[in-house]
């Protein structure tokens, strides 16, 4: 059966460039911290990527940390406000909408006595500025809001964000891992003191990822005990995860005119799911080029991701049914408030090898998938005292 | 080999699930009518029996939720018909689970949701009945 792979926000495959990269140096086992010709290959290698991942975003290399990826460095950040005095400054302001990784690291600082403020966004998922204005003060140790949204692929102005905090006093963080190679970005434009990439989100492999760090920010490494990345992230560097990333990175730097060619794809099928299955709704504001998240009334989320997995179309939903504790996704609940619509959504994330006989397929067997699912329904759609 | 994400009867009973109510309530002759959960926390389901001389003659139901309630509801609706209501009532979740071939434990309440709307169901009919 065809397979149609719309879950390019999840992870994307490993492009053939990278995976070459990677074959070339597999055999380059050597410590890049060793001094001998093995040492220095894998040492070689890895600066070279080094340069790549910098030039992407406009950084000088010596500020990227390689690690493991998003994750790791969202919780590095944190990690910093943890361990050293801010003195006065003791709170932080992250958005409503944050990934997971950087919630949890909030609030593991929240125990520890720091205020967490969760700025709230509007119906599309944009920062609300003045609300954001009314929590920032000189107690404001840090400000962390994502540059694209996962689920609904909103874009913040973090350059305007960045200039308010920095008024403020305060440093800035932006986890840009999911607008890097889809959107510009650049830290000269951005002027944040941190930012987040990952690999995979960018065809290249997964467990890579790095930090940016702008030279003269405060930095304490999470990962302690060796001297490696200039001590700021101990473990022997991983030369195949790393020569993979500089890679995909390299490439990345001509995506954006490809992600607009994939903008066209992604507006077709909001154009044709909102003409031909009624009582959808769309989620976002459409500024991340290859991200639809749409609510459909009276279906559930799981349900339609499993039903189009039946047929070949892999996707995802950003309601947690999955996860059991009934909640749905915290992202679609601080736009819509509407618990129904948020169970009821799905996530399509293009990538750059779809096409529109991907568009077409999605919409020969979707909206029957909706309407057996709604059929079978206790929701009666269009009725809200239901 | 089964590479699906739960067991092949929740497929099975998610992909083509039986006894379900096409259509609004009116499209089925029914004494009994069970409505649990809400569509805030995910899952909502409502079972529809239609009874004589204490034994469940037919069943219908709809469900709002992911593959596992609908599966949950699916198969209760082919447990149940044929049994009295005291043999209908004794139908346990971990039954309706282990006809399902298991329910991962993070899906183990959509089993009970449905144990919940059948005894619904039955105590809507005896309570009227009364
Ligand atoms: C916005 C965002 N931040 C962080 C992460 C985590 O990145 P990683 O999977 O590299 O740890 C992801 C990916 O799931 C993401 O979408």
């Amino acid at each position: 059966m065809r397979r149609i792979y719309l879950d390019n926000n999840a992870t994307t495959p490993l492009s053939e460039n990278a995976r070459r990269s990677m074959r070339a140096i597999i055999e380059l086992f050597g410590n890049a911290s060793s001094m001998h010709k093995d040492g220095r290959l894998a040492r070689q290698a890895i600066e070279k990527a080094r340069a790549n991942v910098a030039a992407l975003i406009g950084a000088e290399p010596s500020e990227i940390i390689f690690n493991s990826g998003g994750s790791e460095a969202n919780n590095t950040v944190f990690n910093i406000l943890a361990e050293r005095d801010f003195g006065n400054r003791n709170e932080i302001i992250v958005s409503a909408i944050e990934h997971p990784c950087v919630l949890a690291s909030a609030q593991k600082l929240e125990k520890k006595g720091w205020k967490v403020w969760h700025a709230p966004v509007d119906e599309k998922g944009k920062l609300r500025i003045s609300e954001f204005n009314k929590v920032l003060n000189e107690k404001t140790a840090l400000v962390s809001v994502m540059l694209a949204n996962n689920e609904i692929g909103t874009v913040q102005d973090i350059a305007k964000i960045t200039q308010l905090a920095q008024k403020a006093g305060a440093l800035m963080h932006t986890d840009a891992v999911q607008a890097v190679s889809k959107i510009a970005v650049d830290v000269k434009d951005l002027a944040v003191d941190y930012l987040t990439m990952s690999a995979h989100k960018i065809y290249g492999p997964k467990g890579a990822g790095a930090l940016f760090v702008r030279t003269g920010a405060p930095f304490l490494p999470l990962i302690v005990g060796g001297h490696q990345e200039n001590g700021r992230r101990a473990g022997t560097d991983s030369t195949l995860g790393v020569v993979g990333f500089g890679l995909a990175a390299k490439m990345a730097k001509n995506m954006i005119e490809k992600y607009q060619k994939i903008a066209k794809l992604r507006d077709e099928l909001q154009r044709q799911i909102l003409k031909k299955i009624p009582f959808t709704t769309v989620n976002g504001d459409g500024s991340l080029p290859n991200t639809l998240n749409v609510s459909f009334a009276g279906a559930e989320g799981e349900s339609i991701l499993l039903a189009l997995d039946e047929v070949g179309v892999e996707v995802s939903t950003g309601s947690a049914c999955a996860s059991g504790d009934g909640k749905p996704s915290h992202v679609l609940m601080a736009i819509k408030a509407d618990p129904e619509l948020a169970h009821g959504s799905i996530r399509f994330s293009f990538g750059l090898d779809n096409d529109m006989k991907d568009v077409n397929y999605v919409m020969r067997v979707l909206p029957e998938i909706v309407w057996k699912l709604r059929a079978i329904s206790t929701v009666k759609i269009g009725d809200k005292n239901e | 080999m089964n590479d699906w994400i739960y067991s092949d009867k929740v497929k099975q009973h998610f992909l083509e699930p039986k006894n379900w109510l096409m259509g609004e309530e009116n499209q089925f002759d029914f004494n009994a009518r069970g409505l649990v959960g809400n569509v805030v926390c995910g899952d909502q389901m409502l079972m529809l029996l239609k009874i004589e001389d204490d034994v469940i003659v037919d069943v219908r139901w709809k469900t709002y939720g992911c593959a596992s309630a609908i599966a949950s509801t699916s198969v209760l609706s082919e447990i149940v018909k044929g049994k009295t209501l005291d043999e209908a009532l004794a139908v346990s979740p971990e039954e309706i689970a282990e006809n399902l071939g298991g329910l991962p434990k993070h899906k183990f309440h959509c089993s009970v949701l449905g144990d919940q709307a059948l005894t619904k169901a039955i105590e809507d009919y005896r309570g009227d009945q009364k």
